[in-house]
């Protein structure tokens, strides 16, 4: 009688890139029903063309390269998903077929299939459709959050992914607690994007002072205040396509750096590029442009951020080391570490 | 905790010469010698040794190469044994001497769980120890030998007198696990030269120093967070104590002795009962009718301890020492050694027959490193051979706990390529540096 060998681990998780990718379907479900339920039958036919085109051209290609065919992991209807809601629903129905051709053939495979590739495929997709057919892929409006209720329902959405703030929300929250999704890059990205206007409206207050020609200190000090204030622009930032990018598609993990800090790195260059398009331009395009940009980036940021030695001190552990230092004994209240 | 032990006396014992790290034995007994329980067989000749022992009555039949549970074959004394129970005098040692000590170490053939003989590792050669640990992190407590909690307790805590007056040490520790309530209650509340104990948790950047500090005794008792992977020493070191045990290095050049609750309870007994190390616990997992800790005499081969259990359905998998770090046997004729720990049974289903993926950069592997590498770059570099490039990035600090290829989505053999450019690095470089755990050579898998 036989018994099978094999180098260890004997088990492993039961966690698989299938999964993965069903799990993103099943949290971006309630924004595509809330989507069809606001727009109608163009949105159903929207989502369905540009699924079935991704998926068709998935096959179609690993056929003619005569590679393993994998559109059983998913993979494929995400990104025609994902493309889908990213278009406005009073375009024709052949953006979302040419747009979901384009992410598989051009943003997947060309680069080399999964885990290879250096642009997200949604947004090579997205950026080509959006400067080809301009007219096509503008949408209506650019929602701003002017009441609570339009976290629920946004009713000034210009694109699928706009009707709902809070489903997309509550999907990516979602993955991130199953985690499917790494917490890293949608903090910090997220925490960036709400500073970024809360700073600028700090700075713009110091100024506003210094023209008028203040000298209170007490007046400058109390500037800090305006940190807490929340500011007009962040109702621009309540929408669901910035919710989108934060927790959809700048987690998408071969466009994000390995390494722990290369992470934290990424999520804060996507959330600044993000906002200064944001601020300047309008939030529904720049989300898009700025995370595209920052994928151009992860790559550096990655080898830029290589693990040191293990127990080497960092720079951080360094200058908090020197600092511990300087203090007289006396003061010190830390726990003797070692004899 | 239920235990016990394994009635059934085999039919055949298969006693390797060779049970740690090290040089193999000299035969003592030749073929159609009789032996008794506990008469020694195999006497080291080197430092790098320890004497192994009969651990049934019987006749010598063959003395040859056998299956061993690493996966290499080991020049081993086969034993058919009879009915008797008869055992050689054990004579028990009133106050021992260091030197003694030592001595009935060799004697008693007590050997870690993770390889090295014991007085390897109490006295080195041209190192000093002054501080002992005994690992009781990852053996559940009882260990099918106590009757009661308490009674382990101090048991434990007199091996560790001895073991520090073996190695000339001043302090010593019990490092027991976080989650392990049974051991730390059974710890809790003991007296210990006057003091009553109390469990320490190795919190922040608290380590060992700060209690022998606080509760202002040579011996104190702490627990940690479980971490996995029985050969992890210079990670379980710097954990506990807070001393960085240098690449290349074992705990002992920093001071520090890593004894396990096996060896330690080994000592005590050959020290109080005379009695040489040929029985271990060992655990049994999978589908199985039994309990989970069973004695049984070293050289039983698995399949006599698989037959007393009534294993549930076909078995496609036979693991020695554990799923995610242990070695899958070819056959169950392997003996249980003393570096046995567990024996796990996987059905036909179980078995792992995924196909390894694109790696999609997920970062899994990064996040479950618990020496911070980058596992995804180094399997990479590995599957195309760039092994300088692995040696830049610190290959060899990997551990080898494998949770890395337990994490991967993608099922890529992760820790099998690591293993492989570790090796491929220590047969290219003279002064590189010998894997932690090694029982993976290139070039020889599973044969001789």
């Amino acid at each position: 009688m036989g018994y099978t060998i094999s180098a260890p681990p004997h088990i492993k998780s039961g966690i698989s890139f299938r999964s993965i990718n069903t799990a993103k379907i099943l949290a971006l479900i309630p924004v595509s029903l809330a989507s069809v339920y606001f727009f109608g039958i163009p949105a159903l036919a929207i989502i369905l063309a540009a699924v079935l085109a991704a998926v068709i051209t998935e096959f179609g290609i690993q056929k003619i390269f005569k590679q393993d065919v994998t559109i059983k992991d998913g993979h494929a209807a995400l990104i025609g998903l994902m493309f889908a809601l990213l278009t406005p629903p009073e375009a024709p129905i052949w953006i979302p077929v040419v747009g979901a051709f384009l992410a598989i053939s051009i943003g997947k495979h060309a680069f080399g299939g999964i885990g290879s590739y250096i642009f997200n495929p949604v947004l090579v997709a997205w950026v080509f459709a959006r400067s080809s057919w301009g007219n096509h892929m503008t949408p209506l409006s650019i929602p701003n959050l002017g009441q609570l209720s339009d976290l629920l329902l946004e009713n000034g959405a210009g694109l699928l992914v706009d009707v709902s703030p809070v489903l997309i929300l509550i999907g990516g929250v979602y993955l991130v607690y199953k985690k499917y999704v790494e917490w890293r890059v949608p903090l910090v990205f997220a925490v960036t994007v709400f500073f970024f206007n809360q700073t600028i409206a700090f700075f713009s207050a110091v100024f506003s002072l210094v023209q008028e020609g203040v000298l209170n200190p007490l007046m400058y000090l109390a500037t800090i205040f305006t940190f807490l204030q929340v500011t007009d622009e962040l109702s621009y930032v309540m929408i669901g396509v910035v919710f989108f990018g934060i927790l959809f598609l700048a987690t998408d993990s071969p466009t994000s750096p390995v390494t722990k800090n290369g992470r934290l790195i990424y999520g804060f260059a996507c959330g600044l590029l993000v906002s200064i398009y944001g601020y300047f331009g309008n939030y529904v395009d720049g989300t898009l442009y700025g995370i595209f940009l920052a994928n151009a980036i992860a790559a550096y940021l990655e080898t830029k951020t290589l693990p040191s030695m293990y127990g080497h001190e960092s720079l951080l552990e360094r200058s908090y080391r020197r600092v511990v230092k300087r203090i007289p004994s006396s003061l010190k209240f830390e726990v003797v570490t070692d004899e | 905790m239920e235990s016990k032990r394994l009635k059934k006396i085999p039919e055949q014992v298969v006693i390797p010469l060779k049970q740690h790290r090290g040089t193999v034995c000299k035969s003592l007994v030749k073929k159609g010698d009789q032996v008794l329980i506990g008469q020694k067989i195999g006497e080291s000749v080197s430092y790098n040794s320890s004497d192994v022992h009969s651990s049934v009555c019987g006749e010598v039949v063959a003395i040859e190469d056998a299956p061993n549970p690493d996966g290499n074959k080991v020049l081993s004394v086969i034993i058919k044994t009879t009915d008797s129970q008869e055992t050689v005098a054990f004579v028990p040692k009133q106050n021992p001497s260091s030197e003694e000590l030592i001595a009935i170490m060799r004697d008693a053939g007590i050997v870690e769980h993770y390889g090295a003989p014991t007085h390897t590792v109490i006295r080195p050669e041209g190192k000093k120890i002054d501080l002992v640990l005994i690992n009781a992190t990852a053996s559940e407590w009882i260990g099918g030998k106590y009757a009661t909690p308490r009674e382990y307790a101090t048991q434990m805590l007199d091996a560790l007198k001895l073991l520090i007056k073996a190695s000339g040490a001043a302090k010593g520790a019990i490092i027991l696990r976080k989650d392990d309530k049974e051991s730390i209650e059974a710890f809790e509340g003991v007296q210990v030269n006057g003091k009553t104990l109390k469990v320490a948790p190795l919190l922040g950047t608290r380590r060992l120093g700060h209690y022998f500090k606080d509760q202002g005794s040579n011996i104190i008792v702490a627990s940690q967070e479980r971490i996995y992977g029985k050969n992890i020493l210079s990670f379980f070191t710097h954990n506990v104590t807070g001393r960085k045990v240098p690449v290349g290095c074992n705990p002992t050049d920093v001071g520090v002795a890593v004894c396990g609750v096996k060896s330690a309870k080994a000592l005590y007994d050959a020290v109080h009962e005379g009695k040489p190390y040929y029985e271990t616990v060992i655990t049994l997992e999978g589908d199985v009718d039994c309990p989970n800790f069973m004695l049984v005499r070293i050289g039983t081969p698995f399949r006599d301890i698989i037959e007393e259990c009534n294993f549930n359905g076909e078995i496609g998998k036979i693991v020695a020492n554990g799923v995610i770090t242990g070695v899958a046997q070819y056959t169950d004729e392997v003996p249980v050694t003393k570096g046995t720990t567990r024996i796990t049974l996987l059905t036909k289903e179980q078995v792992l027959r995924d196909e390894s993926l694109a790696c999609i950069h997920c970062a899994r592997c990064v996040d479950a490193c618990p020496v911070s590498l980058l596992p995804t770059r180094l399997a990479v570099l590995a599957n195309q051979g760039r092994f300088d490039e692995c040696r830049q990035m610190h290959i060899q600090f990997c551990i080898e706990c494998g949770r890395c290829s337990f994490a991967c989505p993608s099922k890529i053999h992760i820790l099998q390529l690591i293993r492989y450019a570790k090796s491929a690095i220590e047969n290219a470089y003279e002064d590189a540096i010998p894997k932690e755990s090694s029982n993976l050579k290139v070039g020889c898998c599973g044969g001789e």
